[in-house]
């Protein structure tokens, strides 16, 4: 009579261990990050064995190292650079022109609020240095006058600066179009799923594995809290915020959103989170809307195809477009 | 083969009380649908209580036979045939009828409905899981259910056992089933 | 029904099966409280990977940098960096990083630290 049930015991056992082992695992992960543009880059891929998806994530590192070398203001050989320094116009590669193109339609349909050649404001502001001040208000709005109107000229593949005193620094718009480039890679490579994200401008292909991404969107006040999450698909989310760089001086706060029209941090907003296709377009937007204000900055998100977005106003009332509100979840 | 006439008689007499353990069984699916949930594939498995009692009287066949006419005709009455709940009832009632049959085969008649019935709870427990894992939710964290299903199967596991039993007890003194012998319970084990 | 006659109906197998079901789900619980918690740290210096703990373990971890020495401390399941050699500590002011998925980076000294495990709120992180 004893024998039996534990033999049952045992091939019962035996089935729990086995359906434990076997049960599915969630398709594992690769992940891996590497420093690109200033910023912590990490790429996660899905789906393919391990050995392909290192070999894909690495060449769409590489791919955004090439932009890199393309975009930055603190690469001498870069072709910013280059505009930033001749007087003549120059010929560029295809992706500066379309990165420069895709700047100044933005700066247009946001009525300058998005601008392509804060070169000087940044440097004058100096966000990098060890304690950053406020400079004299005279320094401030001595850059003011060559920030009116298009900033460059394109004819075929050359660009000339309009104005001798601008400097282009496409900083986070090419940071988005880098993390573009590296979906690229990565699709070509034959991924489905991966995720790119580049010190918050985040682009996705496909879900993550069967389900969408689920995507966290920071609260602007609450350091460590969720405002709310998003669940998405071969979309990109960019937020910009003015809790993520910034100083205090005479209690106030000053981040590194400007507005073009005054030369300061602008102060309508506490963070932007702009979803659609491509991660370029969204960093721009997210930028023009913050600068925009929660009101006119919604009128240009709504007014858009194919872009969403979240505004927190800077006295944290919350707005969403009206694409976004189903799919939206709040914490 | 010719049978007689009182072999075709006995041979409708167990379709039609077949058909009505169906039909029962698919009423108890039903109801359990309609009853308020509080926790999403929490269900207590009352028809597992007519599988039990086709398997005591008609054997492992019957069993089958019960549990899967008993799946798709719920579901379809439900309204969720092929759909991701009827895949989970179907994965279950497979679960369920399979680790029931197992126990069936491998301790033949030291076990009794009780018994049975924990099989089937715990087998229909594991296949729901393993079928929500792998195509309903595809995440791995729904394994962090389970002990709260094993729970929970041993407390329906016990309450149906007991059910069946009696139940098979009671039709046992009908007429109809007079000359069937109880295929698993006590009346079995001392002896 | 009295229940001595209800339990008369369960067979001595039954009874060990009960017995047994009820060690599995005991079993299964012990398996799964013991797995939420398995979280882990992964610290990278520049792109390799240089040190992984598990993050339900207090510890102070150095790591050498491009710019010196930065100093990681995990308390209570909170990562942060207590002192670093880059000069805006940012990493400082990042604050404590507990969930998975989670980033923390000083980008000067390149020292990246993140967290792995299941159980996130979100894949992502935008902010």
């Amino acid at each position: 009579m004893l024998k039996r049930p534990l033999a049952l015991i045992a091939a019962l056992l035996l089935i729990l261990l086995l359906s434990w082992s076997l049960r599915p695992r969630a398709a594992s992960d690769v992940s891996r990050t590497a420093l690109i543009m200033g910023t912590l880059v990490e790429i996660k891929g899905v789906g393919l064995d391990d050995k392909d998806m290192e070999g894909a994530i690495s060449d769409a590192f590489d791919a955004m190292r090439r932009e890199e070398a393309r975009f930055s203001t603190r690469i001498e050989t870069s072709q910013i650079s280059a505009i930033n320094r001749a007087i003549t116009a120059i010929e560029v590669d295809p992706e500066v022109l379309a990165v420069l193109q895709l700047g100044q339609r933005i700066s247009r349909q946001s009525e300058g609020a998005f601008h392509p050649g804060l070169g000087r404001l940044l440097k004058l502001w100096n966000f990098e240095a060890v304690s950053p001040r406020v400079p004299a208000l005279s320094e401030v709005n001595a850059l003011l006058p060559a920030l009116i109107g298009e900033p460059v000229a394109i004819s075929g593949s050359a660009v000339k600066r309009l104005n001798p005193d601008l400097q282009l620094d496409l900083g986070g718009i090419a940071k988005g179009y880098a993390v573009d480039r590296a979906l690229a890679v990565l699709r070509a490579a034959g991924i489905e799923s991966a995720s790119v994200n580049a010190g918050g401008d985040i682009g996705l292909l496909g879900g993550h594995a069967e389900r969408p991404w689920k995507i966290g969107i920071q609260h602007p006040r609450k350091t460590g809290q969720l405002l709310a999450t998003l669940e998405l698909r071969d979309r990109a989310v960019v937020t910009s915020g003015d809790y993520e760089r910034f100083f205090l001086q005479d209690g106030m706060r000053y981040h590194h959103v400007f507005d073009p029209r005054t030369g300061f941090p602008a102060r309508a907003c506490q963070s932007v989170s702009v979803v659609t296709a491509t991660v370029a377009e969204a960093d721009a937007l997210a930028t023009a809307a913050f600068v925009l204000g929660p009101i006119k900055g919604l009128a240009l998100l709504e007014r858009l195809p194919d872009v969403e977005g979240l505004i927190v106003s800077a006295t944290g009332e919350v707005e969403v477009t009206s694409g976004l509100k189903d799919q939206i979840r709040w914490r | 083969m010719i049978s007689s006439a009182d072999e075709q008689l006995e041979q409708i007499r167990q379709r039609v009380f077949m058909a009505l353990f169906i039909a029962l069984a698919v009423g108890l699916h039903t109801l359990e649908a309609l009853l308020p949930n509080p926790l999403p594939w929490f269900r207590v498995g009352l028809a597992n209580i007519l599988a039990l009692t086709a398997l005591s009287i008609y054997g492992l066949k019957g069993m089958w036979v019960l549990s899967l006419s008993r799946i798709f005709i719920g579901s379809l009455l439900i309204g969720n045939l092929f759909g991701p709940g009827f895949l989970l009832s179907f994965c279950g009632g497979v679960g369920a009828c399979l680790l029931m049959s197992a126990g069936a085969l491998l301790l033949k008649r030291g076990i009794g409905l009780v018994g049975l019935s924990l099989l089937g709870a715990t087998g229909h427990v594991c296949g729901q899981l393993l079928i929500a894992s792998l195509v309903v939710v595809q995440h791995q964290s729904i394994w962090l259910l389970l002990p709260a299903f094993l729970f929970f199967a041993l407390i329906s596991g016990v309450i149906n056992g007991l059910a069946a039993d009696l139940l098979v007890d009671y039709l046992l003194k009908h007429p109809a089933f007079c000359d069937c012998r109880k295929g698993f319970g006590r009346h079995h084990v001392e002896g | 029904m009295a229940l001595g006659s209800l339990l008369a109906r369960m067979t001595r197998t039954d009874r060990w099966l009960v017995l047994l079901l009820m060690l599995a789900a005991f079993a299964s619980l012990w398996f799964v409280l013991g797995r939420s918690v398995g979280r882990s740290l992964l610290v990278y210096a520049g792109d390799t990977l240089a040190f992984t703990a598990p993050l339900d373990q207090d510890r102070q971890i150095e790591l050498h940098g491009p710019l010196g020495d930065t100093l990681i401390e995990v308390v209570a399941g909170k990562v942060r960096v207590i002192s670093s050699p880059c000069s805006r500590k940012i990493c400082i002011g990042m604050g404590a990083i507990q969930r998975s998925g989670d980033l923390l980076a000083c980008v000067p000294n390149r020292v990246v630290i993140r967290i792995e495990g299941e159980g996130g709120e979100y894949d992502l992180l935008s902010r």
